[in-house]
């Protein structure tokens, strides 16, 4: 099992605000730290903000990110710059929201989403690629803007062989598409909600409030582990839970007792 | 006069390949460096696609070195608009700006490659007219951020000048212009400022390729190759091969702008540069962008360069 901090809205945080909660979650033995965007609410930079924060903690970062919003280029750019510079520390995850998709004007349309995951999935492959979809096309292969080549690569790729990335996944084609392209699956912890099951190496993800107990995660897991993302508002909440729950999480039949001390 | 280092894309050249890993390890080096050597700030590059590993993502990169540092100042020069959603780029600079607080800055072009707008979608003709709907949007989103995001227009024409102008847009020069060719555009450029009714802003920030030295003789040749590959790929993506043009042709062609864009050096001891920085400082560039790392560097010399400009700086800007 694996446990992160977050995710932290960076709605109006100060830098300070992110420093301490980084200081706690270290301190407080959290595998990593999350940051939210909200472009929704013109607050973006996500990975910009993870490459920051991961210059701060030595942990990794993950950063949540409004997906489908504009080219899916600039987003596995994004992410594999923020990889290498955090020295391969970066956890993504995608989501798709209504309010954010209206600011931006973008589509809402499935076969857009089908076409951004596949050309984002193909682009941190490291292949050689194009792609043609309903919505893209990649290269664009425009007359005016010969010569160009038929097929691009990203470059440079990201530090780590395959960058985890999830998705939060609202409809079923959307879990469906993650799963054929790779991602995890994430989902809220709601009482009695089960862990999304596991594709590929990813485990899948519960997002939890900072009240969640042991006993609940342990129940929400699968076989195949579990990535228990937990809120904190406070550094004294960043503590609290991660006193509370690494231990039990880490280490089945974890004895009670050594949190009573 | 303030002094910038740049630009960085971080590149493994063949000449002296490296991990990109170790590469933006060595960049966030440079950039407490330069924040302990006084500098005003630092900045960053954008392409695409290149083999290379051209950085295409500065905004990211800002991010990190922000984070590694405390005071100094990071820059893009440039960030190709046309090929960006103007609204995730306002979007992120009004968070890094607030995280950095204050520290990022925002220098915007046309770009000019064929096949990195086509990997984008976007026909290279557009980029104008892309330009004309997109900066006013930009520059309005930077204004309300809080801290306010400055933005420079990237330019090496006078039209790219008059779009600036009428937006009340300081200017970033391209290093390759001659003061001539500078003193021009800015005629232009107040000319444009005039007819829209702005007071044009006073001072504007230019590029130059610089290496401090006192021994130039070794320090060229050990310069030479880096600076003709830096040329060569630019060269090559600004006069591209035509249609009917053969290799050896075309290859001559390259090879006489290479030669006359290497003449742009400004080499020598910090007096001699501090000298040379100062005329472009009478023409109203009070930011200067010294490049000193073209394609990969040894880090030892690139250090001492930068050491050497430390001088200049102080000279510059007791």
């Amino acid at each position: 099992m694996r446990i992160g901090l977050g995710p932290i809205a960076l709605k109006n945080a100060p830098r300070i605000q992110l420093e301490s909660f980084g200081r706690e979650a270290v301190a407080s033995s959290f595998d990593a730290m999350w940051l939210s965007e909200s472009r929704a609410e013109g607050v973006g930079g996500g990975l910009a903000a993870a490459a920051l924060l991961a210059q701060v903690v030595p942990i990794r970062v993950g950063a949540v990110i409004d997906a489908g919003l504009y080219h899916p280029l600039h987003l596995a750019e994004d992410i594999a710059i923020a990889d290498l510079t955090s020295q391969g520390r970066i956890e993504v995850l995608l989501r798709f929201s209504p309010e954010a998709t209206s600011r931006y004007g973008a589509s809402t349309a499935r076969d857009w989403c089908d076409d951004f995951l596949n050309v984002l999935a193909l682009a941190l492959s490291g292949a050689h690629f194009q792609w043609n979809g309903k919505h893209l096309k990649v290269p664009a292969r425009i007359e005016a803007n010969q010569p160009a080549p038929e097929r691009l690569a990203l470059n440079p790729a990201t530090a780590q062989p395959a960058v985890p990335i999830w998705i939060q996944a609202s409809d079923m084609w959307m879990v469906d598409l993650a799963r054929e392209q790779g991602f995890g699956l994430a989902r809220n912890f709601e009482p009695g909600t089960r862990v999304p099951a596991a594709n590929g190496r990813w485990t899948g993800m519960l997002l939890c409030p900072n009240d969640v107990q042991p006993a609940e995660a342990l129940a929400a897991a699968t076989d195949k582990g579990a990535y228990f993302v937990v809120a904190a508002e406070t550094p004294a909440q960043v503590s609290s839970a991660g006193r509370r729950l690494a231990g039990p999480l880490r280490m089945p039949g974890f004895p009670a007792w050594i949190n009573q001390q | 006069m303030r002094l910038g280092l740049g630009i960085f894309g971080m590149q493994s050249v063949p000449q002296r390949p490296d991990h990109h890993v170790k590469l933006y390890r060595d960049v966030l080096e440079d950039a407490e460096l330069a924040e302990a050597l006084g500098f005003d700030s630092i900045w960053l590059s954008e392409h695409h696609f290149w083999f290379d590993g051209y950085c295409p993502a500065d905004i990211a990169v800002a991010g990190a070195i922000l984070g590694r540092t405390t005071r100094l100042g990071v820059g893009t020069a440039v960030m190709l608009l046309p090929m960006h959603s103007v609204q995730k780029v306002a979007d992120d600079a009004a968070t890094m700006s607030r995280l950095g607080e204050g520290r990022l800055t925002l220098g915007v072009a046309l770009g000019y490659r064929d096949a990195e707008f086509d990997g984008f979608g976007v026909r290279r003709k557009d980029r104008g007219k892309l330009m004309d709907v997109m900066l006013p949007r930009l520059a309005e989103s930077c204004a309300a951020a809080d801290p306010p995001v400055p933005v420079y227009v990237g330019v090496a024409t006078a039209i790219a000048a008059q779009r600036a102008a009428r937006l009340g847009l300081p200017l970033f020069a391209d290093s390759t212009m001659t003061p001539q060719e500078l003193r021009e555009m800015l005629d232009a450029y107040n000319a444009a400022a005039a007819s829209a009714g702005l007071t044009p802003p006073l001072t504007h920030a230019l590029q130059r390729d610089v290496f401090v030295t006192d021994d130039r003789e070794s320090d060229w040749a050990m310069l030479l190759p880096e600076l003709r590959y830096m040329r060569r790929q630019y060269g090559g993506w600004s006069l591209p091969q035509e249609p009917d043009e053969t290799i050896p042709s075309y290859l001559q062609r390259l090879e006489s702008d290479i030669e006359a864009k290497l003449k742009n050096l400004i080499m020598g001891d910090a007096a001699y540069v501090a000298a040379r920085l100062r005329e472009f400082e009478s023409l109203g560039f009070d930011l200067i962008v010294c490049r000193s790392q073209f394609g990969n560097l040894p880090r030892e010399s690139l250090h001492r360069a930068f050491e050497g400009l430390s001088r200049v700086r102080e000279a510059v800007s007791p």
